[in-house]
């Protein structure tokens, strides 16, 4: 089940990669971090493991319903341009996201002897070169913190997946920063409006 | 030892009130306090450890956010900044000390990270307190820039973790269990995952290709909000580097000293030339601190523990100092050298003048010194392998690049003082910050001060 979730995290990132509408864009978020959550509830039933699955459930709660539901409403609220279009086109970017792929399972390709699970690193860190993809070929701001937000699944990703769960003191300490990013980004908004 | 948080949350709350700003400025100078005593004490438990290094490393990032604090009493007049601003600055400075306290003085490497995503998130906001456009376009660039900086460290961490969770379960986490178990770690994921977040780090000090975003944000910000980065936010940066270079120098010490001298001289070499080309002084000094981050990482991997902590320890009081005297030397106009430093007076005069001068190395600075050091270091880790005139190219390189510094410096300090200029007004705070600062570091040349660092990594 695991693999099948995370083949569908990987596909929604790789899709948001080629969107040009805003709320799409958060719906594919939504989408991802639903996957996410999905897959540590994955792992913690394998695992046994109970601070996954309430860490697998803070996710699907926060990441894929109240985080797009906040940026959405900020959105509306000041106006921001819906359309987002790509600066890589799409023709490039068919041939640019294999390419990642391919780079990093032979990246990771060392270390397939000593983990069982290492295509999961693989497509966590395929996922990070990904979300840097997404930044870099958007210029509208909104877009390029949700390529932070994707870079962020991809980190809970490798901490799932490659550590079987971090710490639970960290992994709440950066739900909390992660909330902080949101209000920061709602204060920075806020002199646009003023203005 | 949770009371070393106590001043940083003490100015969160204060920060909500209406309180006499002088008064506010001498209780954000409280944070001194818990900083010299555990310099004196040292303790552990579960998350924190303090060791030499980092008690040395939370009081000179102390003594900082002093001379910050009080350099804050004149800034109303000097910017015109309302109350309401000024609540917010103190709001976000606490908010950025806690998170610098808890990533100097963690042991756990998650703990560090999220102390840094603190520090950052609040200097987003503090970019913009004095509201422009530039300043508003540069903390977004911050703000998406200091993110994925922030995001590359802990996707590193992460794979360190699980590269060495098998052997260490739990303790994967705390640096002194890695510097411990260093021999028996697997390299090929260590190694990913340390390059990952030296890559952030450099990232977030302004190292090739990323040497211009941090002069635009320190340009746009508030003078304050640029001796913060440069005396508080890099020296945490650089403890996380310092720490987990230990690991690698273990792991593999050839691919640590090529990443580093090629990032770092590649940084130089960009930095020199963009110093050589600068037009004002916060650019000019920015530049100045990318340059020197550069140099520590080099001494550091190259075993010159002392230089590097020296070099970083003069770089923290002198480069703060000279963001807060850009205030006076810019007052009339930003674009312009020539005879800023014409009619402030006598003692600011020779107090900038030593700053300015000493970020050169001219001697006796301290810099000077660990110049000195660092070059020793580098020659002599060179001494055993069979690359030992390639080193010698190296360092001659570095001097050469050191040198256009040096020039252009000298040049726009001589500008400063002999040309005419209008006469600039100096508020009695600013002449208190700088010299704290200057005592402050010529403090450091002191025998006793040089055996104490030098004790530090033995």
């Amino acid at each position: 089940m695991t693999d099948i979730f995370m083949g569908f995290f990987l596909a929604t990132l790789i899709i948001s990669l080629f969107t040009t509408r805003l709320f799409r864009l958060y719906s594919w978020y939504a989408l991802n971090s639903l996957f996410l959550g999905l897959i540590a509830m994955s792992v913690s039933f394998e695992l046994d493991d109970n601070e996954m699955l309430i860490v697998g459930c803070i996710t699907i709660i926060m990441k894929s319903l109240i985080i797009p539901f906040v940026l959405r409403d900020i959105t509306l609220k000041f106006n921001l341009q819906r359309s987002i279009p790509l600066s890589i086109q799409n023709h490039f970017l068919v041939i640019i996201v294999p390419l990642i792929l391919a780079f990093t399972f032979y990246l990771i390709e060392p270390i397939t002897i000593m983990y069982l699970q290492s295509n999961y690193v693989t497509i966590a860190v395929s996922s990070l070169f990904l979300s840097l993809l997404l930044i870099m070929e958007h210029k509208t701001v909104a877009s390029k913190v949700l390529g932070f937000l994707f870079i962020e699944n991809s980190l809970f990703l490798l901490a799932i997946s490659a550590t079987k769960g971090m710490p639970m003191i960290i992994e709440l300490g950066i739900f909390v920063d992660l909330m902080m990013f949101i209000v920061v980004i709602n204060l920075l908004f806020k002199p646009q409006e003023e203005k | 030892m949770y009371f070393v948080f106590l001043p940083s949350i003490i100015i969160i709350v204060l920060s909500f009130f209406k309180i006499n700003q002088i008064v506010m400025s001498f209780v954000a100078t409280s944070v001194i306090f818990p900083a010299i005593y555990l310099f004196f004490n040292h303790m552990h438990n579960d998350y924190f450890m303090v060791d030499d290094l980092n008690a040395f490393i939370l009081l000179v990032s102390s003594v900082v956010a002093v001379g910050v604090s009080i350099s804050m009493i004149s800034l109303p007049y000097r910017l015109g900044l309302k109350k309401k601003q000024i609540k917010h600055f103190y709001l976000f400075f606490g908010i950025f000390f806690l998170g610098l306290t808890l990533s100097i003085l963690s042991n756990n490497m998650g703990l560090y990270w999220i102390g840094l995503e603190f520090a950052t998130l609040s200097t987003v906001y503090m970019i913009k307190i004095k509201y422009s456009t530039f300043a508003y376009n540069e903390s977004w660039k911050y703000l998406i820039v200091g993110a994925i900086a922030i995001s590359l460290i802990l996707f590193g961490i992460i794979l360190i973790y699980s590269a060495t969770k098998p052997l260490l379960q739990e303790q994967a986490m705390d640096f002194y269990s890695l510097i411990e178990n260093a021999k028996m770690i697997n390299g090929y994921l260590f190694e990913i995952g340390f390059f990952l977040v030296s890559t952030g780090m450099f990232i977030k000090m302004g190292f090739f290709p990323m040497n211009l975003w941090i002069a635009d944000i320190e340009r746009s910000a508030i003078y304050q909000v640029g001796a913060l980065f440069s005396g508080i936010l890099e020296s945490a940066i650089l403890l996380g580097f310092f720490r987990l270079s230990e690991v690698e120098k273990v792991v593999n010490n050839a691919h640590l000293i090529t990443f580093t001298y090629v990032y770092g001289i590649l940084t130089l070499f960009m930095v020199s030339f963009l110093i050589y080309r600068a037009k004002d002084y916060m650019r000019l000094f920015s530049l100045s601190g990318i340059e020197h981050m550069s140099l520590i990482v080099i001494f550091w991997v190259s075993g010159g523990y002392f230089a590097a902590l020296l070099h970083f320890a003069a770089h923290a009081f002198i480069k703060p100092a000279l963001f807060l005297s850009t205030a006076v030397l810019e007052s009339h106009r930003k674009y312009n050298f020539r005879g800023t430093l014409k009619g402030i007076g006598g003692t600011p005069t020779l107090l900038i003048s030593m700053l300015m001068l000493a970020i050169i190395s001219l001697p006796p600075s301290p810099m000077f010194f660990s110049e000195i050091y660092g070059f020793k270091a580098m020659i002599e880790s060179a001494t055993l392998s069979s690359h030992f005139l390639l080193m010698v190219g190296v360092v001659f390189f570095i001097l050469l690049l050191l040198s256009i510094v040096f020039y252009k410096f000298i040049t726009i300090y001589q500008e400063a003082l002999y040309e005419e200029g209008e006469p600039s007004h100096i508020y009695r705070s600013e002449i208190l910050t700088l010299s704290i600062f200057v005592v402050a570091t010529l403090t450091l040349i002191l025998p006793p001060v040089l055996q104490a660092i030098e004790g530090i990594m033995s």
